[in-house]
C-alpha cells in the first residue's frame, strides 16, 4: 500500500475511533459512561430524574419517560416506554436515545444489561440522602448542559429546607412511624431517604436503624416503640394506584401515643419518595404533620 | 403409514407451523416496523446501527430463539415426566420441579450472582440443583413398591411445589422492598432477548437434555406396559428412571434459569400431540420439541403485542391456557384413573 493511502486510512480510523467530542463520565455507582457527544436524546427510567430535567429546563432533550414519570404535568406529553420494572425495549430503541437514566432501586439489572448490549449508554443514579439529591441535580445539569440552572434550583431547595429546620428547632423531636405499606408492614430503614427527611422535619423515625432501605417490620415492635406520630403513605395519588392508606386499622391501636394524640396522617407517596426538586415539599409536609404547632 | 414416515410428516407440518410463527414474531412488535424494513434487516442490508436492524436482530431474534428453545425443552420435559410416571398429568410445573428450579434461581439472585457468562452457568447450576432436588423429593415421596400411583404422585408434586413456593416466599419477605419488583416480575415467567453466549449454552442444555430423553424413548414405551413387564422385556428400569428424571430436571432447570418459571407448556403440547400421533414416545419427543417451541413462541408473540406498548408475562398466558386444559383433562379423560 502506498504511504499516502496508509496515511489517509490512518486518519480515517482515527476519526472513527475518536470522535472529537467523545468524553467519559462516572455515574453515581462509579461506572464509566462514555458518550460521543453531550446527549441530545435522553430517556429517563427514573421519575426523579424526569422531574429534575424539567426543573432545570432541559426537557427539550427528553425523548422518553416511564409511566411513573407523572410530574410535572408537562412530562406526560413525552412518550412513555412503559413501567420501571418492564420498560418496552422496542419502544425505547425507536426513540433513538443517546443516553438512558436508570436507577439501581426500581429498575431491573437485566434492563441495564440489555441496554448495554444494545450499546445504549446508561447512566445509573442512586440517591438516598438530600446531599445525594443535590449531587444528582448537578449531574443531570451537566448531562443536559443546563449547569447554569443548577444553583437556582438547588439554592431554592436548600433555602426551604433551612427554613423548615429553623421552624422546628425549638420543639422536642417526636418519634415518627412512617408506613410505606401497611400489610405487610414496610417501613423506611437505615438507608432510606425518608429517615433523613423525617429528621429534618423535627422527628425521629422509630425504624431509623433497622434493615436496609425498606425492610419489613413487625407491628408489635412498631407499637412497642411508642410512635408519637404515624404517617401513612397514600398510594392512590400519581401513577401508582395501589390503594389509599387505611387509617381506621391504626385508630384501633388506642394505646399508641400517636393515636391518642390524634397524630395519624396520610401523605402523598409520589412526593416523599422522589429524590428531586420536590424534596422540600415533602419535608414541609412532614414538618406540618410532626410539628403542626410550628406553623400556626 | 410406517412410524418413520409419520414422524417425517408430523415434523414437516410442525416445522412449517413453527416457521410461520417465527415469521410472525419477527415481523410484529411495538416498534411498528414495516415488513420491508424487517426484511431488509434480516437480509443484512440495513445498517448495523439502524433501528430496524437493532429491533429485529438484537431484540426480536434472540427472544424468538429463547422462546423456541424454552417451549421445546418444556414440552420434552413434559413427555419425559409423563412417560416416566405413566401419568398424563405429570408436568414440570404440576410436579413442583419448576418451583424447585425457581427457588434455586431466586437464591442465586439474592446471593448476588450477576449475569456474566460464567455466572449464567452459576444460575443455571442453582436452577438445575433446585429442579433435581424437587424431582427427587416428589419421586421418593410417591414411590411405593410396585410403582408410582397417580394420586400419590400428583399430591407429592403439589406438596413439593408448595414447599418450594414457601421457600421463595421466605426469601422474598426478607428481601428489601426495592428489589421486590424485579424478583416478582421474574417469577411471573418472562422471555427477554438473551445474549448470544447464554443462548448457545441454553441451546446446548435444551438439545442435550432432549437427546437424552429421545435415546430413552423406546424404553419409555416399554415402561408404559408396566414396570414388571418392562423388566421382563430387558429394561433396566432403575437406570432408565434415573436418567430420564435427571434429563427432565436439566431441561426444566435450564428453562427456569434462562427465562423464568413458565407453566403448563409441558402439559398442553404433549397432550395435543398424543391425541394426533398416539402414545409412541419416539414420535412424541421430537415433535414436542418443535411443537413446544411453536406454542411458546406464539404465546410470547401474543404477550408482546396484546397490550402493546406494555407487555404481558408469557407465563400468564400459558397458565391461562394450561389451567383450564388441566381441569378439562381431569373432568373428562382421566376421571376413571383418579
Amino acid at each position: 500500500m502506498k504511504p499516502a493511502r496508509v496515511a489517509a486510512l490512518a486518519t480515517l480510523l482515527l476519526l472513527v475511533v475518536s470522535p472529537a467530542a467523545a468524553f467519559t463520565v462516572r455515574d453515581m455507582l462509579g461506572r464509566e459512561v462514555t458518550l460521543a457527544a453531550p446527549p441530545q436524546r435522553i430517556v429517563s427510567l427514573v421519575p426523579s430524574v424526569t422531574e429534575i430535567v424539567f426543573a432545570l429546563g432541559g426537557e427539550a432533550r427528553l425523548v422518553g419517560r416511564t409511566d411513573f414519570c407523572d410530574y410535572p404535568a408537562a412530562a406526560q406529553a413525552t412518550p412513555s416506554v412503559g413501567g420501571m420494572v418492564n420498560p418496552n425495549l422496542e419502544t425505547l430503541v425507536t426513540l433513538k436515545p443517546d443516553l438512558v437514566f436508570a436507577t439501581d432501586e426500581g429498575n431491573r439489572e437485566d434492563t441495564v444489561r440489555q441496554l448495554a448490549r444494545l450499546r445504549i449508554p446508561v447512566y445509573l443514579v442512586h440517591a438516598n440522602r438530600v446531599a445525594e439529591t443535590l449531587d444528582l441535580i448537578t449531574r443531570v445539569g451537566a448531562m443536559t448542559e443546563r449547569q447554569a440552572e443548577v444553583p437556582r434550583v438547588s439554592g431554592e431547595m436548600l433555602r426551604r429546607i433551612e427554613a423548615v429546620r429553623k421552624a422546628v428547632a425549638p420543639f422536642a423531636r417526636r418519634r415518627v412511624l412512617y408506613v410505606l405499606w401497611p400489610d405487610p408492614l414496610i417501613v423506611p430503614g437505615r438507608e432510606s431517604m425518608l429517615t433523613e427527611l423525617i429528621e429534618i422535619a423535627g422527628g425521629a423515625s422509630i425504624t431509623a436503624t433497622d434493615g436496609e432501605a425498606y425492610p419489613r417490620f413487625s407491628l408489635e415492635a412498631a407499637v412497642a416503640r411508642a410512635p408519637e406520630v404515624i404517617i401513612l403513605a397514600d398510594h392512590s395519588t400519581g401513577a401508582s394506584t395501589a390503594g389509599r392508606s387505611a387509617p381506621d386499622k391504626w385508630k384501633r391501636l388506642t394505646n399508641v401515643p400517636a393515636v391518642q394524640a390524634g397524630r395519624l396522617y396520610s401523605a402523598d407517596l409520589s412526593i416523599l419518595h422522589r429524590y428531586g426538586p420536590r424534596v422540600p415539599d415533602g419535608i414541609e409536609m412532614l414538618a406540618r404533620f410532626i410539628h403542626p404547632e410550628a406553623f400556626r | 403409514m410406517s412410524a418413520a414416515s409419520r414422524l417425517a410428516l408430523a415434523l414437516g407440518i410442525l416445522g412449517a407451523v413453527l416457521l410461520v410463527v417465527i415469521a410472525l414474531a419477527l415481523f410484529v412488535g411495538s416498534a411498528g416496523l414495516s415488513p420491508r424494513a424487517v426484511a431488509r434487516a434480516l437480509a443484512g442490508r440495513a445498517g448495523a446501527e439502524s433501528i430496524e436492524s437493532i429491533v429485529t436482530l438484537q431484540l426480536r431474534l434472540p427472544r424468538v430463539v429463547a422462546a423456541v428453545l424454552a417451549g421445546g425443552a418444556l414440552a420434552v420435559a413434559g413427555v419425559a415426566f409423563q412417560g416416566l410416571t405413566r401419568n398424563p398429568l405429570a408436568e414440570p410445573a404440576v410436579l413442583g420441579v419448576s418451583s424447585g428450579a425457581a427457588f434455586g434461581v431466586v437464591l442465586a439472585q439474592i446471593s448476588g450472582l450477576q449475569l456474566s457468562f460464567l455466572e449464567v452457568l452459576g444460575v443455571a447450576t442453582f436452577a438445575f440443583a433446585g429442579a433435581l432436588l424437587a424431582a427427587a423429593a416428589v419421586y421418593m415421596i410417591a414411590a411405593v413398591p410396585g410403582g408410582l400411583s397417580i394420586q400419590t404422585l400428583l399430591l407429592a408434586g403439589v406438596i413439593v411445589g408448595i414447599f418450594f413456593t414457601s421457600a421463595i416466599t421466605v426469601l422474598i419477605s426478607i428481601m428489601d422492598y426495592n428489589r421486590l419488583g424485579g424478583v416478582i416480575y421474574w417469577l411471573l415467567g418472562n422471555l427477554a432477548p438473551i445474549p448470544a453466549t447464554s443462548l448457545a449454552l441454553f441451546a446446548a442444555l435444551a438439545l442435550g437434555g432432549s437427546w437424552l430423553i429421545l435415546r430413552s424413548a423406546r424404553e419409555l414405551n416399554l415402561l408404559a406396559l408396566g414396570e414388571e413387564a418392562a423388566v421382563q422385556l430387558g429394561v433396566d428400569v432403575t437406570r432408565l428412571k434415573r436418567r430420564v428424571f435427571t434429563a427432565a430436571a436439566l431441561l426444566t432447570g435450564s428453562v427456569v434459569a434462562f427465562t423464568g418459571p413458565i407453566g403448563f407448556v409441558g402439559l398442553v403440547v404433549p397432550h395435543v400431540l398424543r391425541g394426533i400421533l398416539g402414545q409412541d414416545n419416539r414420535l412424541l419427543v421430537p415433535t414436542a420439541l418443535v411443537g413446544g417451541g411453536a406454542f411458546l413462541l406464539a404465546a410470547d408473540t401474543l404477550a408482546r403485542n396484546i397490550v402493546a406498548p406494555a407487555e404481558l408475562s408469557v407465563g400468564v398466558i400459558t397458565s391461562f391456557c394450561g389451567a383450564p386444559f388441566f381441569v378439562y383433562l381431569l373432568r373428562t379423560r382421566y376421571r376413571a384413573t383418579l
